[in-house]
């Protein structure tokens, strides 16, 4: 089964993403900021990150520059899930390793899609 | 209520409160930079939380506030009163739709103007500080819906937008035109700064159901493409559209000042395009058309078209008019001057003027056409593998996109080539994948994301077929399937799954959890602490009874383990039911700052001990008469501000709430520093209310006098304000603190200030009472209650005006007997020495005797209310089982006198 971290401080928006993730068939860990996201993706190999931008502590680009770095992790895709759609973001978001920068609220059967794509698994 | 719903609205609650929180701190810190972005934060999230749900209202309402902090933030708006307030009243008013939410799961549509309103006025504070005051947009949006409803039932063919539509796409809006499918015309124009607002057009527009046709128009030319502003939106987005008008309203409901929408009329349709350079159409044969027109010969006149059609090239302009021609007479056989204009076109090669023409009552004679045909005459593949590569496309283009970044990084590139190789295996061209591995191997061992890129560019110029331009078959996303998404089992089921799962590491270390099931809990370990009580009885059973010793002293080791085991599980239970004071406390700084406010009085308010505990239950009955204490405070305590200064004090009043821990009471103390309480005006008042009479108006101590405020019926402010004279008075808060065997007491210094406290249990779970028997029975009273107990010698009981008194300890105190207070006719019994057992009660501050036959122990009950027709019974505060099984009436001396 694949893993993966979903990274938000919202619990409405992880259980949102936890929801349809789990009923498309994967496991869904979470993470509340970029701190904790660390703390479990450097203890677990995740297959697919699911990253919020704006969370305290350590945000969503902090976080992918900081996993970005570790050679001896697993780099899986992350999507960027955002709701600050200006071009500058999306750039900063690409820079710090982000694969994808999505605009929130992201619908079940397009999460489900890219999460498939990304996966190597059939849409 | 689905578990996501609950979830959010347990979450938006704690968002409201640190809202409320961080405003109220940044009244005292304006500048402070950290609070201005944590309240951002919180605002932010909220509405990202919101725009889950279909919950337009509300998600404006925090739009707007999150807009106006991301000002406030960046330091454009400057923070203010005013702005806290607004922002206030706006936390105020998605809480109430919190409620609504709660209790209906939707929101009546009766929110919609006053949501509107408070958008409106935080926009203004917003453009207020930020480019003077510019017309609002909800006006905007108020005239446009006023104007679409007009333009309701005539056709204003001067509004209607140019088209200009390939000839294929008019006929098949024609057609649905005619079969009674209003044809909408819908134009979105974001506003320039949409992109900061997470609006995506595109993906909106794309969103437009049962789309014919789509356009992008400019609205400003681009002058210097060096000086371009690319984050402004410049383009307008059009789209002619067969879908429901209902459906349209749902889907630009949140940018209702954004979009226009038009329905375009069947013959707006009929516009023959082409070449019109070619000589007109031959005079002899217009004119033998229309002879044979006016001569109703329609089947000549079909007959004739056709063989012209076959002699002209397609794609004339008359071609075009003629083929109009057969689907009108095909379409529209009633309407014959619709098909002579557009004959009577072909001479000046102009398209008629609808306008002129009176419309005629369609009729409609087309059968449905087969809608897949459509689909794939314009798309040549089927829907399903479009949708599919559009996903595909939007992933490699971003992976695109990043590799052409400047900049080697290691771990990013691995990402992109994991990326790739999921996207390939996806769509099933695992062919590719090793020569994909062997290129990221390759830019990793070069560090040149260079390499990577080509092969991307490389395979996608050799299949074509993976490049699918964007056209009609949008992905129509399947709303539906949201529902189909089963949160509530997935998020029940989480928990046992992560216990499974060696390496998960626990979410959370706090558990949220229904109170009913803590109710629950608490009910079975009390029935457990009553039942574990029988097994001393039974040893002394199995003793006496039986005679069996060794047997008896068993069941008393084993009733030690049980019996600790229960303590140290109600212990637990009541720990978990344990509540900060701060729940309460946490509401006062918005409250007293809108009072004083609204007094006019300046207030320092100061909370101390927040992080006392107690039983939830108290903290809830708590809450209201310390409201209104505090309300009394401000309202009648503390003076203006001018006041205060001439009597010398601080222009600014104290108001102090401490919460503290008094062994297993709580004592809540409310201090101002006001003008304190008068007891010879409230002596006069109470006189005058008839609460007392003129001698004890005389003989009053001063404190006796204050603690009259509680007497029930009495208010001493001559003007009733709403704040605090709602025709409840002291009487009703020491009441209510008395139903949770509370304690409220007043000291007060006139000049100086008040202080109120009260004192509760930490608990309500368990009672200590003590045993006591009368007339053959037993019962219980509250040990909080008892003073002492005293046997008083028959010969010192006096009879003052047919009632008995004693004097004890230089005091004078009344004597009831038990069996008078319940009535049941009986003298109560003496012992031996001819004394009485007496029990001394403090009922109202005041010490009264009880008299009964006997004293027995004191022990631990679960007081059970009594409920149904008992529960009307005055007198009892309740009943509780023993161990022994026999039930105890627990008396409630307040009640009884």
């Amino acid at each position: 089964m694949k893993h993966i971290l979903v990274i938000d401080d919202a619990a409405t928006v992880r259980l949102y993403h936890r929801g349809i993730l789990e009923n498309a068939g994967y496991s869904v860990d979470e993470a509340i900021n970029g701190i904790e996201a660390l703390e479990k993706a450097l203890v677990k190999p995740y297959d697919l990150f699911i990253v919020d931008v704006n969370m305290p502590k350590l945000d969503g680009y902090g976080f992918l520059k900081e996993f970005r770095r570790q050679d001896d992790a697993l780099q899986s895709p992350a999507i960027m899930v955002t709701t600050e759609a200006s071009g500058s973001d999306k750039q900063l978001g690409y820079m710090s390793g982000a694969n994808l920068y999505i605009t929130k609220p992201i619908k079940p059967n397009e999460l489900v899609n890219y999460a498939r794509l990304l996966l190597g698994e059939t849409l | 209520m689905n578990s996501l719903l609950e979830q959010f609205l347990s979450e938006a609650r704690d968002f409201l409160q640190g809202i409320g929180e961080k405003l109220m701190q940044l009244e005292s810190d304006p500048t402070s930079n950290e609070l201005m972005v944590e309240l951002f934060r919180f605002v932010h999230t909220l509405k990202g939380n919101s725009g889950l749900f279909d919950f337009p209202e509300m998600t404006r309402v925090l739009h707007a506030s999150e807009d106006l902090m991301d000002a406030v933030r960046n330091g454009r708006v400057n923070y203010s009163q005013k702005l806290a307030d607004q922002l206030l009243d706006a936390m105020d008013f998605v809480g109430m739709l919190m409620d609504e939410i709660e209790a209906t799961e939707k929101i009546s549509n009766k929110h919609a103007a006053p949501a509107a309103e408070l958008t409106k006025a935080l926009r203004n504070l917003l453009t207020a500080s930020e480019a003077g005051s510019e017309s609002s947009e909800i006006d905007d949006i108020l005239n446009e819906i006023t104007q679409t409803q007009v333009a309701e039932n005539s056709i204003d063919w001067e509004s209607l937008p140019t088209l200009n539509l390939p000839e294929d796409i008019a006929e098949q809006l024609h057609a649905h035109s005619l079969r009674g499918d209003s044809v909408f015309w819908v134009e979105y124009t974001p506003e320039a700064d949409s992109f900061f607002k997470g609006e995506d057009p595109f993906y909106l527009i794309r969103q437009v159901p049962d789309t014919e046709w789509r356009n992008v128009v400019l609205n400003s030319t681009v002058e210097n493409l060096a000086e371009m502003d690319v984050f402004n939106s410049v383009a307008s987005y059009q789209v002619l559209t067969h879908a429901p008008a209902e459906e349209l309203e749902d889907l630009f409901r949140y940018i209702p000042d954004e979009h226009r929408r038009i329905e375009i009329p069947a013959l707006a349709f009929v516009k023959p395009s082409g070449n019109t350079d070619e000589h007109a159409v031959d005079e002899d044969f217009i004119a033998n058309v229309f002879a044979l027109f006016d001569k109703d010969e329609t089947e000549e006149v079909t007959r004739t078209i056709n063989t012209m059609l076959e002699l002209s090239a397609p794609d004339l302009w008359s071609s075009s008019a003629l083929r109009w021609v057969l689907r009108l007479i095909e379409r529209e056989p009633e309407n014959k001057a619709a098909q002579r204009a557009l004959l009577e076109s072909l001479r000046t090669l102009q398209s008629p003027d609808w306008s002129e023409l009176k419309p005629v009552e369609v009729i409609a004679t087309i059968a449905p056409p087969v809608r897949n045909a459509v689909v794939s005459t314009s798309n040549g593949s089927n829907g399903v593998v479009d949708e599919k590569m559009q996903y595909f496309n939007e992933v490699i283009n971003a992976q695109r996109e990043i590799l052409n970044l400047s900049g080697f990084n290691e771990g990013r590139l691995k990402s992109v080539g994991a990326s790739l190789i999921g996207c390939y295996k996806s769509i099933g061209r695992s062919q590719d994948v090793d020569s994909l591995e062997l290129a990221i191997k390759n830019s990793l061992v070069e560090n040149s994301q260079d390499l990577l890129l080509k092969w991307l560019d490389h395979s996608l110029e050799n299949a074509p077929e993976l490049v699918v331009a964007e056209k009609i078959a949008a992905p129509v996303n399947n709303l539906a399937m949201q529902n189909d998404v089963k949160f509530g089992r997935r998020a029940e089921d989480a928990a046992g799954r992560k216990a499974d799962e060696p390496n998960a590491v626990t979410a959370s270390k706090t558990l949220k959890v229904d109170q009913e099931k803590i109710d629950r809990l608490m009910n079975l370990i009390g029935e457990m602490v009553v039942a574990k009580n029988a097994l001393p009885y039974l040893a002394a059973r199995a003793e006496t009874v039986f005679g069996v010793r060794d047997l008896s002293r068993e069941i008393k080791a084993q009733y030690a383990v049980i019996n600790r085991v229960a303590e140290e599980m109600q212990d637990t239970i009541m720990q978990v039911r344990m509540l900060p004071v701060s729940f309460i406390f946490q509401r006062f700084p918005r409250m007293v700052r809108d009072i004083s406010r609204k007094l006019g009085k300046e207030v320092d308010l100061v909370l101390e001990g927040e992080s006392t505990e107690a039983d939830k239950n108290i903290i809830e009955a708590l809450s209201d008469p310390l409201i209104h204490i505090v309300r009394n405070s401000l309202d009648h305590g503390l003076e203006q501000p001018d006041v205060r200064i001439a009597a010398g004090k601080n222009g600014t009043g104290k108001l102090l709430i401490r919460a503290s821990q008094e062994s297993d009471r709580v004592l809540i103390e409310i201090i101002d520093d006001g003008k304190g309480i008068n007891p010879e005006v409230i002596k006069h008042k109470a006189y005058e209310k008839g609460l007392i009479d003129e001698a004890t108006m005389e003989r009053i101590s001063d404190q006796d006098a204050v603690n009259l405020v509680f007497a029930a019926g009495f208010s001493t402010a001559d003007v009733i304000s709403d704040l605090s004279g709602r025709g409840v008075g002291m009487d009703v808060v020491r009441s209510a603190v008395e139903k949770v065997n509370g304690t409220v007491g007043i000291e007060s210094e006139v000049g100086k200030g008040t202080r109120l406290y009260l004192s509760l249990p930490l608990s309500m779970a368990v009672t200590n009472v003590m045993i006591i028997q009368s007339n053959k029975q037993i019962f219980g009273v509250p040990m909080d209650m008892v003073v002492e107990t005293v046997r008083v010698p028959r010969v010192h009981i006096q009879s003052i005006k047919q009632k008995q008194t004693t004097v004890l300890r230089g005091r004078i105190v009344p004597l009831l007997p038990l069996n008078d207070l319940l009535a049941s006719n009986m003298p109560q019994l003496p012992n031996e020495n001819d004394e009485f057992a007496t029990l001394i009660v403090r009922v109202h501050g005041e010490h009264v005797g009880i008299l009964v036959d006997d004293f027995r122990e004191t022990v631990d009950i679960i007081l059970k209310p009594m409920t149904g027709i008992l529960g009307g019974l005055g007198g009892y505060s309740g009943a509780a089982l023993l161990g022994d099984g026999s039930v105890l009436m627990v008396l409630n001396p307040r009640e009884l006198m």
